[in-house]
């Protein structure tokens, strides 16, 4: 049965007088693994900061395993906290040893010395750095680093894990290794992973549930093609000019006009090696620059100028004989456009 | 021209001879200036932290305050001290004047400030990381108040040995408060003043070489925690 872990109900958080956190309500369950995804500045940070009761929030309660937080004593709300541990974007080592830094956690919570060196071994080997006790924190790799900061926190038997953007700034070999702890996290300790990301590919490959962040709120749909940029009116029909990259226009249809975000459901975008005469406002070619499987679905990413994504049947795939470099049309309609 | 070659001859003769006099006067000295020193690291590394830490009213006052007194004259302090432990002054009674204890008391205003000011500026060099990260392990306030203080070590001890430094070397209030009597209050700054006066060049001598070796070993060890913190 699921059980549920963390939840939040009216969550708010001000900033110099701006709403910058409001969700109505978000539900964790035990054991699983959530991502939230969100572009920069969405409040992925702020909410992953809120959960784990390092900041306040402004309005709204959180409740752990049924037990409400918000208003607890400090020694109680300690107590949750030292159930959980959040890894920070730019997380940082004590200057000190690989050792000395695992056992931060131990000591606070004053688990006895005899027991620190086995749970230390075990958690080393979780990250596959067996035999770095004795290494010092600034000799390490950035990406060695990581995952020494993450035998940290496992180190303590969290029961809410929490990553902010645990792959950004680390390279392509150590993401891999890092997405494969953060599952193994899931299945062998049956931790409840929380973790942010902007890659919402990563999202799809790791996380059970994934979440998405926009300007502090929940959307239902995860948003694909997700785009910041500002709406324009020209002869009565508004376009939709994506911030960075002034030449490319989006025909939409909307009421607003000033910045905003766009996302096209992926799903909603045709694709074809001929340009085709069809009421769709927005047409574009471009070349396919990656093609993922996903189950009986196939994700192609097309370099239009900017990267769109689309899904096609594995059928279609098969029968249009597609492959990288392959330049195709991408067309849909203004309609399909989702303002925020 | 003789005077100064003899007065060496002697310091060498009196130092390797291992002079009583002069040992008890450097023993003196070491024994009042790291009481001193000791005092006013537990007060200075205390509040130098708190003054990094926490945000308070009157915050950039105090700290212009310290920078002010880093730079006391230590016959101020010692005029300071001398008015209120005199027979007449409100802590007469204890009769500390010319008693080795005034002479720390002087010393551990001198070095005070330095520390306060030191350690200030150690504490709030460090990462704003180390504070966060020890939170998100499940530490206290006091906790995290510890290893910040632990991610700072070399730089305070960087900042005991400085103010060390500086008391060891400071004659003002020593003379002042102690009253250089033999055998009791006389260190080995306000002894170089005495002998040099009396003309005696050789045991002035001797004890600034003694003084002078003091303060290169407090050299090397500020450059060792210097070098431990890059």
């Amino acid at each position: 049965m699921d059980k549920s872990i963390i939840r939040v109900k009216n969550l708010k958080k001000i900033y110099n007088n701006r709403i910058i956190l409001d969700v109505d309500h978000l539900d964790f369950q035990e054991s699983k693994i959530y991502a939230i995804v969100g572009p920069n500045g969405s409040g992925k940070t702020t909410l992953l900061k809120i959960l784990n009761l390092l900041e306040k929030p402004d309005a709204g309660q959180i409740f752990f395993k049924g037990q409400e937080l918000v208003n607890k004593s400090r020694p109680e709300v300690l107590k949750i906290r030292r159930k959980m541990t959040l890894i920070d974007q730019n997380s940082f080592l004590f200057h000190s040893t690989v050792y000395d830094n695992i056992t931060y956690g131990l000591k606070v919570r004053s688990v006895p010395t005899k027991d620190q060196r086995d749970k230390v071994k075990h958690a080393l080997k979780m990250v596959g750095l067996s035999g770095f006790e004795d290494r010092r924190a600034n000799q390490l790799s950035g990406g060695e680093a990581k995952r020494v900061v993450i035998a940290r926190g496992l180190v303590i038997e969290p029961e809410v894990f929490f990553l902010d953007e645990p792959t950004a700034s680390i390279d392509q070999r150590h993401q891999d290794v890092v997405e494969r702890i953060i599952r193994n996290i899931s299945d062998e300790i049956r931790t409840t992973v929380i973790l942010t990301t902007h890659d919402l590919s990563q999202a799809y490959r790791l996380a059970d549930e994934v979440v998405s962040l926009l300007e502090g709120r929940i959307i239902k749909k995860v948003p694909e093609n997700l785009f910041k940029g500002v709406i324009e009116e020209k002869n009565g029909v508004k376009y939709f000019k994506v911030f960075g990259n002034i030449k490319f226009t989006i025909a939409i249809v909307s009421d607003k006009v000033g910045p905003a975000y766009i996302s096209i459901d992926a799903k909603d975008i045709v694709l074809s090696y001929e340009q085709f005469q069809s009421s769709a406002r927005n047409t574009f070619s471009g070349k396919i620059i990656k093609i993922i499987e996903q189950n009986h679905l196939v994700k192609l990413e097309v370099d239009v100028g900017l990267s769109l994504v689309t899904t096609i049947t594995r059928e279609s795939f098969q029968k249009m004989n597609l492959n990288l470099g392959r330049k195709v049309y991408l067309t849909f309609k203004a309609s399909v456009v989702e303002v925020y | 021209m003789d005077f100064i070659i003899e007065g060496i001859q002697k310091a060498f003769q009196l130092i390797f001879f291992l002079n009583r006099e002069i040992f008890n006067i450097a023993l003196l000295s070491l024994r009042v200036s790291l009481t001193a020193v000791g005092l006013a690291s537990l007060l200075g590394v205390f509040l130098g932290f708190l003054m990094a830490m926490k945000d308070y009213w009157g915050k950039r006052f105090s700290l212009a305050l310290m920078n002010t007194l880093l730079a006391l004259p230590t016959v101020v302090i010692g005029l300071i001290v001398y008015s209120l432990i005199s027979r007449r002054g409100p802590l007469g009674v204890f009769n500390l004047l010319y008693t080795p204890s005034a002479m720390v008391i002087g010393q551990f205003i001198l070095a005070t400030p330095i520390i306060i000011a030191l350690t200030h500026s150690a504490v709030q060099g460090i990462d704003r990381r180390v504070r966060d990260t020890a939170l998100t392990l499940g530490a206290t306030e006091i906790q995290c108040a510890w290893i910040v203080i632990k991610e700072a070590r070399y730089a305070i001890l960087a900042a005991i040995i400085a103010a060390f430094g500086r008391v060891i070397a400071e004659v003002g209030a020593a003379m002042m408060l102690g009253g250089n009597i033999k055998g009791s209050t006389r260190v080995m700054t306000t002894a170089i003043a005495l002998e040099t006066t009396k003309g005696e060049f050789g045991f002035a001598i001797a004890l600034g070489i003694i003084l002078l070796l003091v303060a290169f070993s407090i050299n090397i060890l500020l450059h060792y925690f210097q070098s431990k913190m890059s």
